[in-house]
């Protein structure tokens, strides 16, 4: 009877897991999408200090955070995926849509600003675990920073 | 150099694939998988584990009843003439003596059922003693544990679900924690395939348990008759609790029955014959 619960529990949670992950998931592709083409006008440049600056009458630092959740569907997807290996699917949709929304998140900042171009763009990852360690569901931070310049 | 708005087009980071089919196709996989280990190691297990000498399988016994009685403890019956009965006069006459010895552990419920467990450790539940009306009924229900025990059943069922345990351990620690569920699907659909004597285990042992009856009492009427009240219920087993726990554990009584009787006339065996009533107790 225990692990009969268990097991309702667990295909509860699956299931929750999917239609509340994937309806979140497409609303976030729309905003994202969306948010893309509105800001589309701004460069965003990778290089370095190398090349020759632009002229830039004032510069400053944008950084753009977020921090996005994975779901029990896609945690269980990946962890079957860790016994067979091969790309984990599963969690592609969840970096893609952390790095795009912290590039968005940035970049809107940075146009709020003034900023005709944003200069060096680094992005950064971490996962986030919670207090229990690798009892409870994992998160992904991404981050984007830049320099924006007004010309 | 003039920068041109370009929007990234989708699907170069994200496999454009539905989640649920890379869902299903890792389920198929893992669980193709895991039957084929559990299949084979399970055979190699049964294997080793018909090997094992009768010292080992007492200490096995022993290990394994000190680890279920506490759990039962509230319902063994230690002092009671039910438990003479069964250790000292019914048993012997139908296992002589066997190499590790039987023992007879007497539960007090009224659970209509009676089981082996490696090491010649019977259980008989005080609703079994209940439900037999003649010393035939009850020696058959014996004398089919006790061809389980001659036949190393239990030893083979303890070496595949060691296999099962191994692997749900290995799912369990190689998944996240958190996948808790996920084992205890994988164990209950391990219950229904493996964790049972199969079919052609349960007809040697009551081929064995007629054949053996037979030799006892000359005859082998009376002996089937418990089984044929229980097929009368058998309809409405999902009702009578205490009836049905032994079909959980036993194949269908009407198919059983039938295989009996056509290997009765196939042998020539009689029957008929006298009753042996049991003791007052
Ligand atoms: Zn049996």
């Amino acid at each position: 009877m225990g692990s009969f619960l268990e097991i309702l529990i667990f295909l509860g949670l699956l299931a929750l897991g999917y239609f509340a992950g994937h309806y979140f998931e497409r609303k976030h592709y729309k905003s994202i999408r969306l948010r893309e083409s509105q800001t589309l006008h701004i460069p965003l440049i990778t290089v370095g200090a190398k090349p020759p600056w632009p002229n830039a009458k004032e510069a400053k630092l944008f950084i753009g955070g977020v921090v996005i959740s994975t779901d029990y569907f896609k945690t269980i997807s990946a962890g079957l995926r860790n016994l067979v290996g091969g790309r984990v699917m599963a969690y592609e949709t969840l970096l893609d849509r952390g790095r795009r929304e912290a590039l968005l998140r940035m970049k809107e900042q940075a146009i709020e600003w003034g900023a005709t171009q944003i200069l060096n763009v680094r992005l950064e990852t971490a996962s986030i675990w919670g207090a229990e360690g690798k009892q409870s569901v994992g998160s992904v931070e991404v981050i984007a920073y830049g320099t924006g310049i007004k010309e | 150099m003039k920068y041109t708005p370009k929007l990234i087009p989708e699907g170069i980071n994200v496999t454009p694939q539905p989640p649920l089919i890379d869902f299903g196709y890792l389920i198929v996989t893992i669980v193709l998988i895991s039957a084929l280990i559990f299949f084979s190691l399970g055979w190699i297990a049964e294997w080793l584990a018909i090997k094992i000498s009768a010292a080992t399988e007492s200490k096995i016994g022993q290990i394994l009843i000190s680890s279920t009685m506490p759990a039962l403890s509230s319902s063994v019956l230690l002092a009671d003439p039910r438990l003479d009965y069964l250790q000292e006069n019914l048993l012997p006459t139908l296992a002589g003596e066997t190499q590790p010895p039987l023992t007879v552990h007497l539960l007090d419920d009224d659970m209509i059922n009676a089981a082996i467990l490696p090491g010649g450790h019977i259980l008989v539940w005080t609703g079994l003693l209940k439900a037999v009306q003649s010393e035939n009924e009850l020696a058959f229900v014996l004398a089919h544990e006790v061809a389980h025990f001659k036949h190393r059943d239990p030893l083979r069922m303890l070496g595949r679900s060691l296999v099962m345990l191994s692997l749900l351990t290995v799912l369990g620690t190689g998944v996240n924690q958190e996948m808790a569920g996920l084992p205890s699907l994988v164990s209950q659909t391990g219950e229904l395939i493996g964790l049972q004597y199969s079919r052609q285990q349960e007809q040697a042992a009551d081929e064995e348990a007629l054949s053996n009856v037979i030799q006892h009492y000359g005859h082998g009427g009376q002996a089937l008759d418990f089984f044929k009240r229980l097929a009368e219920q058998e309809p409405q087993r999902g009702r009578e609790l205490t009836i049905s726990r032994y079909f959980s554990t036993h194949p269908p009584t009407i198919e059983r029955l039938a295989q009996l009787a056509q290997l009765a006339k196939v042998r020539g065996w009689t029957m008929t014959g006298a009753i042996t009533p049991l003791p007052r107790w």
